[in-house]
């Protein structure tokens, strides 16, 4: 059933007043799309663990209550991390140098990952130099680079923002190759056959034709980045979530990592959030009326 | 010379090329980070030198003592710690696999068995999936400690949540005909599962199959990186802080190896498995 | 419908095409086509498939190069497409990322015109094609034939002098494909500006019947048969009726291999 022909068929006219009937249906259709057993779930889920954390001593299993409480308050000021050498000892600052390498590496990685995926589904050259290295380095997890960018650029922000942007070229290669090769032809000849000279292309058929695949692309890389830029961290930094999960780590304080985790969850979740509000609006063509 | 021809002699040049000027590279670059440990390790040392030098990590036995013990390198203990320590890492790898994968099925059918229970797990799920798998590192050594079967267990998080995910979407996007067809036909519900669902999601389980390798390779590396006392990624990662950089290659070599015959593998595998399926479903695209 | 004394619009000259197969062979799609196409024609081509229809349609749009002869398109040889030969596809050729609107004033775009005059153009378009209600939707949730009418009312709004047309309702259910030919028709034979020539593809006889001034019939690459049809406009399905359209109809049906056994010889049928 067409949701929208059904809401439109059953919604008063402009500047009628609704009536009782209409109202009912609206909340009723509106209390099903919110789904209350989705947050039944939810609400289970937090009362299995804290009743989970009663039994298990708190050294291992904090509960969730206590773990939002550390999360509040660690958020902006949390004096213990600098006598474990944090740079910045505060929750807030270090997610702002996480999400500053993945936004710095998104960035670089989507520019040269499009600009090559791109090219080389229209220059066979390319595509023959490129798909080989690309799909070897597709297999084999990007971690095995690390040791070496920690070696060649030291420890610090280069040898992280390298890491992810390296992987999210990678992803946005294959994304932006499959996108432009599967694009129908009969678009370009179509265009042509308007009037349209082959500089336009580019503008007019290409990037618009290939955006909705690449953005899907970006919203899974980006989901992998936040990972790779703390593993990145653990193995070598003096500030980001990463250091701070290896200075709690070692201080053997599972509060703190999970609420820690928890931040980093919250921020993950807000940027793939981000990225659907990208998509939605840029690729609303593709999905229009589903 | 046709277009798929031209194209690999296009490809293999790169790799060609890319090695030649590796082998450049190390004849005008070098330095050493140690007396006899080049940064840039040409072929031919790489093959005989560092390989040599890979015996230091042979803790001893089988007749072949340790060089910590005083012993001199040889190739046959650099072979020996190479295989002692892939079987390590190879061994994680599997555990984890074979875990996740267990567990992330039945559980995936289990949830997928009525569609509230569905509705029910939908949030905590995606949220414990927003949660990067990478960073969990530090709390699963909290937990478990940086023994063996802690890293098995990370990796079977990951590798878990990932076939979770794909079994419970696999399970709702089966052709309601199939199983209006087996109904019809007087199917009970566990027959049903057994018989045409499993069958039915077979298709989409290629694709979360091969994603959930390439997390569990990562998970490994992480694991190893991070704590471990054997496998590849240890050894990486040691020789890493020492700047062995000669070390660190041969022994990337080596995983990418093993990286790209997995995949192979389980492509084979599949294609075998899925020989009965509309070519589209096949591919897996 | 063209005079004695119309100049000639689409001229092709010993035109043909190659192809070599993936087992080397060497197979001729268009062989020697030479045709004349007056200004103000409604030409349709018509033969079997694999006949070399569409490659001569697709050659004469400049999307294929010929591998012998010209094409001469208003006194000029032409290379390559452009807008004043406008080709309305048989798949779906609607920019699926534009609304409908901004797909019609596309090529009146890609020519530099104000943004305010190519809306103008585009809405009355649309109005004529009957889809003034979904000028802002998205392609996507249009059906076959509202695309199909996209597609007709962009390529009329953009004005070309010719028109071609590679079978352009074969996906579309019977219902469909009628009210589009009469839609097509309304807007070739609308006043105040000069009739486009029109080269249209179809192995439909009753549609070719319909629509056409003059009907070459192809086969294995070359034209076998050049047939004017005198029938007066409006045509319905009455006209095909007529005496003289039943006997082009036996003919064309003849070329495609589908001559009914009862008449000419037995081996008639046998003989594609």
């Amino acid at each position: 059933m067409n949701g929208r022909a059904e809401a439109v068929a059953t919604a008063p006219r402009n500047g009628e007043p609704w009536s009782l009937s209409q109202l009912f249906k609206a909340c009723s259709r509106t209390f099903t799309a919110l789904d209350p057993l989705r947050f039944a779930g939810a609400l289970l889920f937090i009362a299995v663990w804290e009743l989970a954390s009663l039994f298990i001593s708190p050294i291992i299993l904090p509960g969730p209550f206590s773990v939002l409480r550390r999360a509040a308050a660690d958020f902006w000021s949390a004096p213990a991390l600098s006598y474990y050498g944090v740079e910045d000892p505060s929750l807030a600052a270090n997610l702002a140098y996480t999400a500053e390498n993945v936004a710095i590496a998104a960035l670089i990685g989507a520019a040269i990952g499009v600009t090559l995926g791109l090219l080389s589904a229209r220059v066979w050259f390319v595509r023959a130099a490129m798909n080989p290295i690309m799909m070897t380095a597709g297999t084999v997890p990007i971690l095995i680079a690390a040791p070496f960018l920690l070696i060649w650029f030291g420890v610090g922000r280069a040898s992280a923002v390298s890491l992810v942007a390296f992987y999210i070229v990678v992803i946005l290669y294959v994304s932006s190759q499959r996108a432009a090769l599967n694009l129908d032809p009969i678009y370009e000849n179509s265009a042509l056959t308007l009037g349209a000279h082959r500089g336009r292309m580019l503008r007019d058929i290409l990037i618009p034709g290939t955006i909705p695949e690449i953005l899907g692309g970006f919203r899974i890389a980006l989901a992998g980045a936040w990972g790779l830029e703390a593993v990145s961290e653990l193995l070598g930094s003096q500030s980001g979530i990463g250091k701070v999960l290896e200075v709690l780590a070692g201080a053997t304080d599972p509060q703190g990592i999970l609420a820690t985790l928890l931040v980093l969850g919250c921020a993950a979740i807000l940027t793939d959030g981000l990225a659907a509000t990208l998509i939605a609006r840029f690729a609303a063509w593709r999905f229009a009326g589903s | 010379m046709t277009d798929a021809s031209r194209q690999q002699l296009v490809s293999l040049s790169v790799f060609a090329a890319l090695a030649i000027a590796w082998e450049i590279l190390s004849c005008v670059y070098t330095v050493e980070a140690q007396p006899g440990e080049p940064m840039v390790a040409g072929w031919g040392t790489l093959f005989t030198r560092t390989l040599l030098s890979l015996s230091d990590y042979w803790q001893g036995g089988l007749g072949v003592p340790a060089v910590a013990d005083g012993a001199p390198r040889s190739y046959l203990a650099a072979l020996l710690s190479i295989i002692s320590h892939s079987l390590g890492t190879l061994a994680r790898l599997a555990s984890g696999l074979v875990l996740g994968s267990v567990f992330g099925l039945a559980l995936g059918l289990a949830v997928s068995w009525s569609p509230w229970s569905r509705r029910l797990v939908q949030l905590p799920t995606q949220f414990l999936r927003a949660l990067p798998l990478l960073a969990m590192v530090p709390l699963f050594q909290l937990w478990f400690g940086t023994y063996f079967y802690g890293q098995v267990l990370f990796v079977s998080y990951g590798v878990g949540m990932i076939v979770f995910a794909g079994v419970v979407n696999a399970v709702r996007n089966v052709p309601q005909i199939y199983i209006d067809n087996a109904r019809v036909l007087g199917a009970s519900r566990a027959h049903l599962y057994r018989t045409v669902i499993l069958p039915a999601i077979l298709p989409s389980m290629r694709s979360v199959v091969l994603l959930s390798l390439g997390a569990g390779w990562g998970a490994v590396l992480a694991a190893e990186y991070l704590g471990a006392q054997s496998g590849l990624g240890y050894i990486i990662v040691y020789a890493q802080q020492f700047g062995l950089l000669d070390r660190m290659f041969l022994i990337a070599l080596l995983f990418i190896l093993y990286t790209s015959a997995s995949y192979w593998v389980i492509e084979r595998l599949f294609t075998r498995l899925l020989a009965w399926s509309p070519s589209s479903q096949a591919a897996g695209r | 419908m063209p005079t004695e004394t119309s100049r000639r619009m689409i001229e092709l000259v010993h035109l043909g095409r190659n192809y070599t197969r993936a087992d080397g062979q060497r197979v001729s799609a268009v062989d020697d086509v030479s045709l004349i196409v007056p200004e103000g024609e409604f030409l349709c081509l018509i033969g079997p498939s694999g006949c070399g229809k569409s490659t001569l349609l697709q050659m004469m749009a400049g999307l294929v190069g010929p591998s012998s002869g010209a094409i001469v398109v208003d006194g000029k040889e032409i290379d390559g497409p452009g807008r004043e030969r406008g080709m309305v596809f048989q798949r779906d050729s609607v920019f699926p990322w534009m609304r409908v609107i901004e797909n019609v004033e596309y090529g009146l775009k890609c020519r530099g015109v104000a943004a305010g005059a190519r809306r103008d153009i585009a809405r009355d378009y649309l109005k004529r094609v009957g889809l003034s209600h979904v000028e802002r939707a998205w392609p996507r949730e249009l059906s076959g034939g509202m695309l199909k009418r996209v597609a007709i009312a962009a390529v009329f709004a953009n004005g070309g002098e010719v028109l071609l047309l590679d079978e352009p309702f074969g996906a579309l259910d019977y219902v469909t494909r009628r009210q589009l030919q009469e839609v097509l028709l309304d807007l070739w034979e609308e006043p105040g500006r000069a009739v486009p020539t029109v080269v249209f593809v179809t192995h439909d006889v009753d549609e070719a019947l319909l629509l056409a001034d003059r009907i070459v019939a192809m086969r294995n690459g070359a034209i076998v048969d050049d047939i004017p049809v005198g029938a007066a406009r409006p045509r319905d399905t009455d006209t095909l009726l007529l005496q003289d359209m039943v006997a082009i109809k036996h003919r064309l049906l003849g070329h495609l291999g589908l001559a009914h056994a009862a008449r000419g010889a037995a081996g008639a049928r046998g003989a594609a």
